[in-house]
C-alpha cells in the first residue's frame, strides 16, 4: 500500500492525542458505531457515513467537506475504509485508510513509561503498555537486564520487542487475576519467551494453564547487581476475583489489577457471587489496602475513560487520593457494600463467560473469532462512569 | 422474472456489496439477485446498504452451512 494512502492507528492516536486537525471518517454500520468509536485524549471531528451509503451514490464524497484537512478513514478491518478513502481521493481530497481499522485499534499497545522518584529511578523502569481500544493496562518492569510483564494482553509480540528494546530478558509473566473482559496474553508470552507463567496459589482449581503459584509475601528479585536490584512482593488482594493480587513494585508503585482504578473499584459479580466476593473485596479494600500509606501509586489494569489519562500520558493515582474521592470507598460496612454493588452493576457482556473459560485453559478460541470477543470497551469498573 | 446467483464466498467487505449493487442495478424490477457470502459483517451491511438503495429491496437473509462447516451468509434482494 502507497503510504501517502494509508496510516496506523498509533498516528491516528498520535494526532487526536496532539489536537492536529483532521476529520476522522468512519464507514461502519450503524449498530458498530454506535457500539465502540475511536477515543483521543483530545475530542476527534468525527463523521459518520457508512461505506455502503458511498458505493449506493459515490457523489456523496461532496459531503466530505475538505477545507485542506486530512480525512481519515476507518472501518472494522481497513478493507472498506480503503474503497472510500480511494473515492475522496479520486476526489481531490487528501484522503489516508486507517489501516486494520477497529480490529486494529483494539489490538493497538501505547507504551508509556511511569515517572519514578529519583531513588528508585536509577535502579528499574516500569513501562505501562496502554491498550487504548479497551481501556486495559499492562506493564513491563525491568531492573538490570531482567523484566516481567503483568497482565499481557493477546498482543503479544509488542510485549517480546519492548523487553528486547529495554535490553532485557523476560523471567515471568504475571496476571493479577484471570481476565473476564480480555484475553490474556499471559500463556503464549511464557511460551514464547520461556519464561514462567505465575498467577496467585488461590485462583482456584478450575485453572487447566501450567502456573507457577505465588503466595502473599513472596519477593520477586530482579537484577543481580549490588544495590541495584528491585524486589516485587505479591500483595494477594481478593475480591474482584477469589485469587486476585497485586504486585508491590519498589517502595511505592502497586499494580493493583482490577481490585481498585483511579477512578472506582472492580466489580465483585463476575463470577456469580456478588455477596460472597463483595464482602471480600470490601476487606481487602479497607483492611488490606487500607494499612498502605497514601503516598502509594495504584496502577491499575483498566480505566474506564480517556479523561483518566494524565497529561504525561500515565493512567495512575496516588492511594490517598483515591481514597477521599471514590464514592465506593466512603461505605463503612460490608453489608452496604454488598447492596450497593448489587443495585450498582448490570449484566455484564454475555461473552465474558467465553473469556474466562479461555483465560482458564479450559477452552480455546481461533486468533479470528478472539478477535471478534474482544471488540468494545472493558465493562470492569463498578463505579465512576 | 430472473433469479441470479452471485458467489461471494470468501470476499472481505466492500466487495460483496459493490458486486451486488453492479449486478443489481443491471437487472429488471422484480428480478431477484442471492447473494452467498461468508462474511459475517455482510448481515447487517446489506441490511443497511438496502434501507438506502434505490435499486435493491431486502427480502431474505438466511444462514446455512457450508461445505467446510463454516456458516454461508444468503442475502436475496430484489431489483426494485
Amino acid at each position: 500500500m502507497n503510504a501517502e494512502h494509508a496510516t496506523t492507528v498509533e498516528r491516528l492516536l498520535e494526532k487526536a492525542d496532539a489536537g492536529e486537525p483532521f476529520l476522522l471518517l468512519d464507514v461502519r454500520n450503524d449498530d458498530e458505531y454506535e457500539a465502540w468509536k475511536v477515543e483521543g485524549r483530545r475530542q476527534i471531528e468525527m463523521l459518520h457515513i457508512p461505506y455502503f451509503d458511498f458505493v449506493e451514490d459515490p457523489g456523496l464524497v461532496a459531503q466530505v467537506l475538505s477545507d485542506r484537512r486530512e480525512v481519515l478513514v476507518l472501518c472494522a478491518k481497513g478493507g472498506s475504509s480503503g474503497f472510500v478513502a480511494e473515492l475522496l481521493r479520486a476526489a481531490g481530497i487528501t484522503a489516508k485508510n486507517v489501516e486494520g481499522g477497529m480490529i486494529a485499534y483494539g489490538d493497538y499497545l501505547q507504551p508509556v513509561c511511569v515517572p519514578l522518584d529519583a531513588d528508585e529511578a536509577d535502579r528499574f523502569e516500569i513501562w505501562q503498555l496502554n491498550r487504548r481500544g479497551k481501556g486495559c493496562l499492562s506493564y513491563v518492569i525491568r531492573c538490570g537486564t531482567a523484566a516481567i510483564v503483568v497482565d499481557p494482553s493477546r498482543n503479544v509480540r509488542a510485549y517480546a520487542r519492548l523487553v528486547e528494546r529495554l535490553g532485557a530478558r523476560l523471567v515471568g509473566v504475571f496476571d493479577t487475576h484471570v481476565h473476564a473482559d480480555h484475553l490474556s496474553g499471559g500463556p503464549e508470552l511464557a511460551r514464547l519467551s520461556g519464561a514462567s507463567y505465575c498467577m496467585a496459589a488461590g485462583t482456584g482449581g478450575e485453572l487447566k494453564h501450567a502456573v507457577t503459584p505465588v503466595r502473599e509475601g513472596e519477593e520477586i528479585r530482579l537484577g543481580d547487581a549490588p544495590g541495584r536490584s528491585l524486589a516485587v512482593r505479591v500483595v494477594e488482594t481478593p475480591g474482584h476475583t477469589p485469587g486476585s493480587t497485586s504486585f508491590l513494585v519498589g517502595r511505592r508503585h502497586l499494580l493493583t489489577g482490577d481490585t481498585i482504578f483511579v477512578s472506582g473499584i472492580g466489580r465483585p459479580d463476575l463470577g456469580g457471587y456478588v455477596a460472597e466476593w463483595g464482602r471480600v473485596l470490601y476487606h481487602t479494600l479497607h483492611e488490606r489496602l487500607g494499612a498502605l500509606p497514601d503516598d502509594v501509586v495504584i496502577l491499575p489494569a483498566h480505566y474506564a475513560d480517556v479523561s483518566e489519562i494524565r497529561d504525561d500520558g500515565v493512567v495512575a493515582g496516588r492511594l490517598g487520593e483515591i481514597r477521599r474521592t471514590v464514592l465506593e470507598l466512603q461505605i463503612r460496612s460490608a453489608e452496604e457494600f454488598v447492596e450497593a454493588m448489587k443495585s450498582a452493576l448490570s449484566a455484564p457482556p454475555e461473552i465474558y463467560s467465553r473469556i474466562i473459560a479461555t483465560n482458564l485453559g479450559t477452552s480455546q478460541v481461533e486468533a479470528e473469532e478472539a478477535a471478534e470477543w474482544e471488540l468494545g470497551k472493558n465493562q470492569c469498573a463498578a463505579s465512576g462512569h | 422474472m430472473s433469479i441470479k446467483i452471485l458467489d461471494a464466498k470468501g470476499l472481505k467487505c466492500p466487495m460483496p456489496i459493490i458486486k451486488a449493487k453492479k449486478e443489481i442495478d443491471a437487472m429488471s424490477p422484480g428480478d431477484l439477485l442471492e447473494i452467498h457470502a461468508t462474511d459475517p459483517g455482510s448481515v447487517a451491511d446489506f441490511q443497511g446498504w438496502s434501507k438506502m438503495s434505490k435499486t435493491a429491496v431486502l427480502k431474505d437473509q438466511r444462514t446455512e452451512g457450508g461445505s467446510d462447516g463454516k456458516p454461508v451468509y444468503i442475502h436475496v434482494l430484489e431489483r426494485r
